[in-house]
């Protein structure tokens, strides 16, 4: 059979569906020379990406930054004249060991909860508050709810200085991620904005698709949480 | 209204965790580190000032791509209008100029290819090859057909793969 030039460029990038797909497959298959081309595409498309890919840990220039967080809204006062500069760089989770301290006295207070899992302060705030009418001054804030790649229902929050993801299962909130004291003695990281910011890059990563709104989580919080059959 | 602030704490928070991306297509476009910026910096003002159309729950990064590939636009038009009436007044000092800029920044391989692309074939390879989109979503940002995106690409990466070799 003859193979476009599309055909086969879209071949090599997993557009096709799975009957088209599997067409080219047996052509590419029984050619050597197309073989050789859709090894090709794929090592262009990953030189391309390496190509851009540093840009991506660089910090972002402060002046973009600050231009989202001016308006900023949740931090007090006393914590908005302490934040200075201080994008975090991409890869920060995979950074520096977090400060225990602060993740025990947070995460895993006086065996209330299973290791791992979410204190009962912060698992009550997972289990009642939902985004849209939640205090604005409520100790822990939910800023999202989506989807993991399991169905499971997860939540990005906050409190004070400190902030993670935790998904519901069958114990409880399991806490996936952890924002806490590391970068924040130095006051650098101070502003609750800046916490949100560094966990919506991780909730980016996780999520199965768009963040639940406040119909949806009504929904969820509903049926406490249970992932959909 | 509290839900009203919620929402608009994370409309910035999800535009800042997207700034890296962003930057990364910017200069992309531009092929010039500090035009990207420039540009980044409008898109994020255009960002903020219509986020009234931004649908909560839509994907946010697609919206953010759009308006920044439309500036891009916009700009590229009102900069070959300018360069128009520039070239025909004092076309030798203008390439001169340019000539000399581009001798101090150290280009390689890759951008110099991707810089001999047509605007709309660039735009297509880098929204799919180093951004990652599926062939809907990348027509879903620029605005046209998916085949459209589809043979644009095909002739973006062809012309690649001729100018930098097949072997990566």
């Amino acid at each position: 059979m003859s193979v476009t030039r599309e055909e086969l460029a879209a071949f090599a990038d997993g557009e096709l569906d799975p009957k088209q797909h599997a067409e080219i497959e047996r052509a590419v298959e029984a050619d050597p020379e197309l073989a050789r081309e859709v090894a090709a595409h794929r090592a262009l498309r990953a030189r391309l990406s390496a190509h851009y890919a540093p840009i991506l840990d660089e910090s972002v220039p402060e002046s973009l930054a600050a231009l989202l967080r001016r308006e900023d809204n949740v931090v007090d006062l006393a914590d908005q004249r302490k934040a200075r500069s201080g994008i975090p760089r991409w890869g920060w989770i995979a950074g520096p060991a977090l400060a225990a301290c602060l993740i025990l006295a947070l995460f895993i207070p006086l065996g209330s909860a299973p290791e791992g899992y979410a204190s009962q302060q912060i698992a009550t705030a997972l289990d009642d508050q939902l985004v849209a009418t939640q205090p604005a001054s409520a100790p822990v804030r939910v800023l999202l709810s989506f989807h993991d790649g399991s169905g499971a229902y997860c939540r990005a929050f906050a409190a004070a200085e400190q902030g993670g993801i935790a998904c519901k299962d069958t114990q409880g909130w399991r806490v996936l991620e952890r924002l806490d004291g590391d970068n924040i003695k130095n006051g650098e990281y101070r502003q609750a904005g800046t916490v949100s910011a560094q966990l919506m890059a991780h909730v980016q990563e996780m999520a199965s698709g768009p963040a639940l709104d406040a119909e949806q989580e009504a929904v969820a919080k509903g049926r406490l949480w249970k992932p959909s059959e | 209204m509290k839900g009203r602030e919620t929402l608009s704490n994370r409309f910035e928070d999800g535009v800042l965790a997207l700034l890296p991306r962003l930057r990364r297509f910017a200069i992309g476009l531009s092929r010039d580190r500090s035009d990207g910026d420039d540009l980044c910096q409008m898109t994020i003002e255009r960002a903020l000032s219509r986020r009234e159309s931004y649908e909560p729950g839509t994907r946010l990064d697609s919206w953010m791509y759009r308006i920044m590939r439309n500036l891009w636009i916009d700009e590229q038009r009102a900069r070959q209008r300018r360069s128009q009436t520039f070239a025909s007044e004092e076309a030798g000092v203008s390439i001169g100029a340019v000539g000399g800029q581009e001798a101090a920044v150290e280009i390689n391989d890759v951008d110099r290819a991707l810089t001999s692309l047509p605007d709309d074939q660039r735009e297509a390879v880098l929204l799919v090859m180093v951004e990652g989109y599926s062939y809907r979503e990348a027509a879903e940002i620029v605005g046209c057909p998916v085949g459209t995106l589809n043979s644009r690409l095909v002739r973006g990466r062809d012309a690649l793969l001729a100018k930098l070799g097949e072997v990566a």
